[in-house]
């Protein structure tokens, strides 16, 4: 009786410590694809920006031919306007935005066009012939128009120094809204 | 307290255990008569301790077949609230905070706000899965291994209490020797394909034991297939996407290094005398056949380079009709739907001299992008303006109404012999009604007169007519769950066709005790102990083996 004692309980004891073992690594297996596949489910999704969210970052050839990213202008106050020639309100708003972009420059402001896919021709003409200075970028492929969720013309985007959207506002612009914009941007 | 497991044969039985793992008999409700409840052998599960720590709790916590339930109810339940309206990932190109509300008012947005427009890729949803995967596992982990144990080791001669309270019994007197007539029952149960082992007096007849596996290749199945789904979030094992491709131009497939190129569109339609009657009658239009002759192109440098074009290579050419899709490297291309979209992609001009009917080019102008300079012989033509969709504002002023080449004019100047110093300029529409409508020859003038920018006939022109959608997918964890679902078919397959019947019996004083157990079709089990015992002599019927409730 004595020995079966012994062997039982040393059984139980060899057990323990093995059933420890597989616990523990199931258990690390189940946090593993878990967390990979929760966390993937949760970051993966490029979500639309919003106000208060960071401004999704691009790099496009500006029709200068140099190539012009967003992270560029970090620590400037930025206007993300997107635009076409074809588009009227966008062309009515822009001397408005030239005007702002001449008197706040100098202050920490930009203006970056990103222009809806047309034709490099049509762009330069349509730039000539509103003397236009900020940069203008060719949104090829409309990708970060998608990227961004426009879905009006012209819609423009206000990021703040810290690349945060600060105000999104689809449809025209006047020189005063424009302007307030850039002073809460810039704290004047 | 440590609860005195050890049962009366001297065996030390684990925590939790319902039948001793060596006699059966049963470690509770002793003085019971009910039929026992022969579940897992009435051995404990792994996880039953006396002084669970926390890692036992979570792990008790998956092996509860209640929890199991919850889950599966909580999943059914997340699923069906991923029904009630299209999810988003139905929809090409919308923006999910305005189009729900707009669309479905306010249960839309609250819907979008609750995050149940993305159930099923949803944090929650997933993690509700995991855990599901989880349960699977440690159930079954924490049954199987036990179950196993019991099975692979049980003692021939069980205590009477577990024999007389199986489901089929039989209980009485055996004239002759008993030895003898276990072996004779013994050789009879053989024939019914059972396993049989004998100690002395004591029987058992086992067969199919391998139905009892059945439950849990079912689950390896289920765990494989589980976990197939949850691959999909592996970068680039996963890509379904609905593109619409325009004939001519290769257009990039997003997530991917590929483009792909709709070389030509066709769509036929059945002919009047090859439609049905009531087809014919209604005057239908009925499609025989798409097909989308498709190449898919590979960017190997400046894929997304701003400024450069991307260098293709050419690595698939399939002509893609319906059930018949392109193959690369796992990427499929399905056809999907069509539409005409009549659109000029380009013209081959040629620069001709009305009156010597000399022709200098031919050069090649496209409707999107076009390049700002073009030789055309000794001549030299610069693009100074393109509109695409041309019209004039109140103040007559040129522009453009939209970005889609619906009235495209050019504006060239023209250097080059007899040409003025500082060039020509010269007007062109590709269309002839826009030429008409917006008198290209009279704003051209005496220029206009002499010289002329076209085509030389229809082969010089470049239209595509249809956009072709095409369906592009990538499921890597396709083949695995295929596997999945077949390890988890012959499971049930296992554990439906089979059954693990076993019989046990002893003599005492020439008294027989006999059990049967099974875990369904309880008929064909007495049957066969039936059986058995009339050929040794022993006459019952089937039904009188049936053990009834006994009420004490």
């Amino acid at each position: 009786m004595v020995v079966v004692g012994v062997n039982a309980r040393f059984r139980v004891v060899c057990m323990g410590k093995h059933k420890k073992w597989i616990q523990v690594i199931i258990l690390l297996a189940v946090l593993l694809i878990g967390g990979f596949s929760i966390g993937s489910s949760l970051f993966s999704k490029e979500s639309i920006p919003k106000e208060g969210s960071a401004a999704p970052q691009f790099t496009l050839t500006g029709l200068d031919g140099n190539a012009h990213s967003l992270s560029e202008y970090r620590g400037r106050a930025v206007m993300i306007n997107f635009w076409g020639s074809w588009c009227e309100p966008c062309t009515r708003e822009m001397p408005a935005i030239q005007s702002q972009y001449e008197k706040w420059k100098d202050s920490g402001f930009v203006v970056l066009g990103l222009n809806l896919d047309e034709s490099p021709v049509t762009v330069e003409n349509f730039v000539r012939q509103y003397k236009l200075t900020f940069p203008i970028l060719f949104d090829v492929d409309l990708r970060m128009r998608n990227r961004y969720g426009v879905i009006s013309y012209p819609t423009s985007f206000f990021v703040d120094p810290n690349g945060k959207i600060v105000q999104i506002h689809p449809g025209e612009m006047d020189e005063q809204s424009i302007e307030e914009a850039i002073r809460s941007m810039l704290d004047k | 307290m440590i609860p005195n497991t050890k049962c009366e044969c001297g065996h030390q039985n684990l925590v939790g255990t319902v039948l001793c793992e060596s006699c059966g008999k049963p470690l509770y409700d002793e003085d019971g008569t009910q039929p026992l409840e022969m579940r897992y052998d009435g051995v404990a599960r792994r996880s039953q301790k006396a002084n669970p720590s926390w890692i036992d709790r979570i792990w008790n916590f998956f092996s509860s077949v209640k929890v199991a339930i919850y889950l599966i109810l909580a999943i059914l339940v997340g699923g069906a609230l991923g029904t009630i309206y299209p999810q988003e990932n139905t929809f090409i190109n919308i923006d999910p905070a305005v189009y729900y509300k707009e669309r479905y008012g306010t249960l839309g947005d609250i819907y979008y706000k609750l995050g149940l427009s993305d159930t099923y890729g949803s944090w929650w949803f997933i993690a509700l899965l995991v855990m599901l995967g989880t349960s699977l596992v440690i159930c079954s982990l924490d049954r199987v291994l036990p179950l196993y144990r019991a099975l692979s080791k049980q003692q021939i001669r069980k205590h009477p209490q577990f024999i007389l309270r199986q489901k089929v019994v039989y209980r009485g007197e055996i004239k002759e020797d008993a030895e003898q007539w276990v072996s004779r029952l013994a050789e009879r149960l053989r024939r019914k394909r059972y396993r049989v082992r004998t100690d002395g007096t004591a029987l058992l007849a086992e067969k199919n034991r391998f139905s009892r596996w059945g439950p849990y290749i079912n689950h390896i199945g289920l765990i494989i297939f589980l976990l197939a789904v949850l691959a999909r979030n592996i970068p680039g094992w996963y890509l379904d996407h609905f593109i619409g491709f325009v004939e001519g131009e290769p257009t990039p497939i997003p997530d991917t290094r590929y483009y792909l190129k709709n070389e030509r569109f066709t769509v036929e339609f059945y002919s009047e005398d090859e439609m049905a009657e009531s087809f014919r009658k209604r005057g239908e239009v009925v499609p025989k056949k798409y097909e989308t002759k498709a190449v898919l192109y590979e960017c190997v440098a400046d894929c997304g380079t701003p400024g450069k074009q991307p260098q293709l290579k050419e690595v698939a050419r399939h002509d893609i009709v319906v059930n018949d899709p392109l193959e690369y490297k796992g990427l499929l291309v399905y056809q999907f739907d069509y539409a005409e979209t009549p659109r000029l992609v380009a013209v081959n001009l040629s620069l001709r001299n009305k009156k010597t009917g000399e022709a200098y080019g031919p050069f090649r102008l496209s409707m999107k992008n076009p390049a700002t300079e073009y030789e055309a012989g000794p001549y030299r033509l610069t693009l100074k303006q393109y509109f695409p969709d041309f019209a004039l504002d109140d103040k007559g002023v040129p522009k453009t109404v939209s970005n889609e080449p619906n009235a495209p004019a050019f504006v060239f100047v023209i250097t080059g012999p007899g040409m003025p110093q500082d060039g020509q300029v010269y007007l062109y529409f590709p269309r002839e009604v826009d030429k008409v409508k917006y008198r290209q020859d009279e704003i051209n003038g005496a220029f206009g007169a002499e010289w002329e920018l076209s085509v030389g006939g229809m082969e010089d022109v470049e239209i595509a007519n249809y956009t072709s959608y095409l369906n592009i997918r990538v499921d890597k964890a396709l083949p695995y769950i295929w596997v999945g679902a077949a390890i988890f078919m012959i499971g049930v397959v296992m554990g439906l066709y089979w059954q693990h019947r076993r019989i046990w019996l002893r003599i005492d004083d020439g008294v027989l005790s006999l059990g049967a157990h099974t875990n369904k079709n309880w008929y064909g089990l007495r049957r066969d102990v039936a059986w058995a015992l009339r050929q040794t002599g022993v006459e019952v019927d089937p039904k009188q083996l049936a053990n009834e409730v006994k009420k004490t």
